[in-house]
């Protein structure tokens, strides 16, 4: 017997993680039309700066530094490599790519290619409506709120959010009410680096961490991205939800094995349907 | 009406770039290309060792050069073709394994290629509705998904281990390499002549301005289908030899994206819309992984090094380097544009 509860749980600790690995492509790919294949690598680098820090630091201190470490490689990749390439869709979508194999190789170099489990931030859990609920499940979930709330003041309330916001709407337009167009870069790839890095602790906490890691999230990220409209926060958040409880009903029901053959089903219903997605403006080239 | 079509279609695919074959082929051009060729077909003669790894080297060009007819001139970028190349060698795996393993190559090599061309078009149909990122991150997609299907289906697949009834071509490395040099030469030719035909300009024509095209009376959806299936028959008998070239068939030689990573990577090196650009290209990055930068940095640090090298030239020159040096030989003549 499959108790309601546990997948209501279960799925909204899937879909609160879904979250941050979507919203960083989503701002990058919102804001500037560029499509970054790096992210799923900058996922990765989170999971191995915490796994590093951890080895020095306590959890908390390590959690930090993956974020701030992803964020700030975000903004390099961006002034070192993509602000030159941007134009050209087709170069920045294979550039990016190499990128992460880059990343790729050179932590199998370093690391192996074995899977590593890393030390949850806090160990432990409670039972909560006849599910286990492991402590480090529950935080993840509330900071991917209080994450996504701060994001939402960041993106209203701030002159930088703002300008950012107005660059996604119309660039042109940003520029001649005197925004900074390479500030507001450098803020969005600091942003979705800094969620990449945060998704990145967390994943490989729940599931594992090697260097092949990088792929499955950024083939996550396009299908919530899509599903939810580009350049739609709301969108993204619900895509990633509704994706949490599909796959964790896939496990369920189905097996472990199928988990992301629906999402894939549900990305083609949609492409088909509604190309634009849930939520989201007309992707304009 | 049909008189302005053809002259819109002429005009956007002549202004693009000097793409190979399409101009005056000058003495220094046709020079380096003898040369070239001279030297790949006798590479056992002067090159016994390397005869091995240019016959990988030869099915990667076929690789290319098909990844090149649809993606390269239409700018719609798969990431998928390892998908479409492993369907056909799964085929003819498949077939070995689970039907009989006797069972002559004649059957399973046209059947692995009608497979491959029918994989293509399941991920072309839903294309035919996308823009071009949205049609990328469908075909990235869909090669995880494949893989991940070789693992559900481990009992028929043989999961990652792989299935190795597969008969091989030839343990001599010699007839290896010929037996793989004649389709690559014969599947460069035709897809060379594709190209250069009206469809392929129609093709390139959609790569610089569909909307163009589209206003000009021309079903574009039509186009990309037929560049689908002109790239899905060399790429099915490209997957097909690959499984008799190795005898094994497996994920991570036939299928993870990281090998339709390369082929992409191949063909923006060489040039994409070039078709020969891509199929050169091919044995310059084979012969840089497996032989220059294994012997001096392992077998596992020469990924970083063909990657990073790879990353330089894609964002040094975007066109492509073999273009860039046909080019340069063409303007070496003085006259030639």
């Amino acid at each position: 017997m499959v108790n309601p509860a546990t997948i209501l749980v279960t799925g909204a600790m899937v879909g609160s993680l879904y979250v941050l690995i979507a919203i960083g492509f989503s701002l990058i790919y919102g804001v500037r039309g560029v499509i970054n294949l790096a992210h799923g690598a900058f996922i990765m680098l989170g999971a191995f700066a915490y796994l590093v820090a951890g080895g020095q630091v306590s959890g908390v201190a390590a959690f930090v530094i993956a974020i701030l470490f992803v964020g700030l490689f975000a903004v390099g990749l961006y002034l070192g490599l993509v602000r030159y390439i941007e134009h050209n869709v087709v170069i920045t979508f294979l550039a990016t790519v190499v990128v992460a194999l880059i990343i790729q190789q050179l932590l199998t170099l370093e690391y192996s290619l074995a899977p590593r489990s890393l030390e949850p931030i806090v160990s432990g859990g409670i039972a909560f409506a006849g599910t286990r609920v492991r402590y480090y499940q529950l935080i993840a979930f509330a900071l991917s709120w209080v994450a996504l709330g701060l994001l939402f003041l960041f993106v209203r309330r701030t002159t930088l959010g703002r300008n950012i916001l107005a660059t996604s709407m119309t660039e042109k337009g940003a520029k001649l009410a005197g925004t900074n167009v390479l500030y507001v870069n450098v803020a969005t790839w600091f942003v979705a680096g800094a969620f990449a890095g945060f998704a990145g602790v967390f994943i490989g906490t729940l599931q594992s961490t090697s260097p092949t890691m990088w792929i499955n999230p950024l083939g996550l990220a396009f299908i919530i991205v899509t599903i939810g409209g580009v350049g739609s926060i709301k969108g993204s958040i619900i895509a990633a939800y509704l994706i949490g409880f599909l796959e964790t009903m896939t496990v369920t029901f189905v097996g472990p094995a199928w988990r992301g053959m629906f999402a894939l089903l549900l990305l083609v219903v949609i492409i088909l349907a509604k190309p634009e997605g849930l939520f989201g403006r007309e992707f304009i080239e | 009406m049909s008189k302005s079509v053809t002259s819109v279609t002429e005009e956007s695919a002549y202004g693009y770039g000097i793409p190979l074959f399409d101009t005056r082929v000058n003495l220094y051009q046709g020079g380096v290309l003898a040369v070239l060729l001279v030297s790949l077909v006798t590479v056992p003669v002067w090159a016994p060792p390397w005869a091995y790894l240019f016959a990988l080297a030869n099915i990667w060009a076929i690789f290319a050069a098909s990844w090149d007819i649809i993606s390269g001139h239409t700018n719609y970028i798969s990431f998928g073709h390892s998908f479409i190349s492993g369907a056909a060698a799964y085929t003819t795996a498949l077939l070995t394994f689970n039907v009989n393993p006797d069972m002559a190559i004649y059957i399973t090599f046209p059947l692995s290629v009608i497979v491959a061309v029918v994989a293509a078009l399941v991920f072309a149909l839903p294309s035919l509705r996308l823009s071009g990122p949205y049609f990328s991150l469908l075909t990235f997609v869909s090669v995880l998904v494949a893989t991940k299907a070789v693992f559900i289906f481990s009992t028929y697949t043989n999961g990652e281990m792989g299935i190795s009834t597969v008969s091989v071509l030839t343990f001599d490395t010699t007839m290896l390499f010929y037996y793989t040099l004649v389709p690559a030469v014969i599947i460069t030719g035709a897809l060379l002549y594709i190209s250069r035909s009206n469809v392929g300009k129609v093709l390139k024509a959609i790569g610089q301005n569909e909307a163009a095209v589209e206003a000009a009376g021309l079903d574009t959806t039509r186009f990309k289908l037929w560049g689908f299936v002109y790239s899905a028959i060399p790429m099915g008998i490209g997957g097909a030899l690959l499984a008799h070239f190795y005898g094994n068939v497996e994920p991570i030689a036939f299928l993870i994206v990281d090998r339709s990573i390369e082929i992409i990577a191949i063909a923006a090196v060489g040039g994409m819309g070039t078709i020969l650009g891509p199929a050169g290209a091919a044995y310059l990055f084979l012969f840089l992984r497996d032989e220059v930068f294994k012997a001096f940095l392992g077998p596992n640090a020469r990924w970083v090094a063909i990657w990073s090298v790879v990353l330089v030239l894609l964002v040094l020159s975007p066109q492509g380097v073999l273009k860039r040096l046909w080019t340069f030989l063409g303007n070496l003549g003085g006259d030639s544009s």
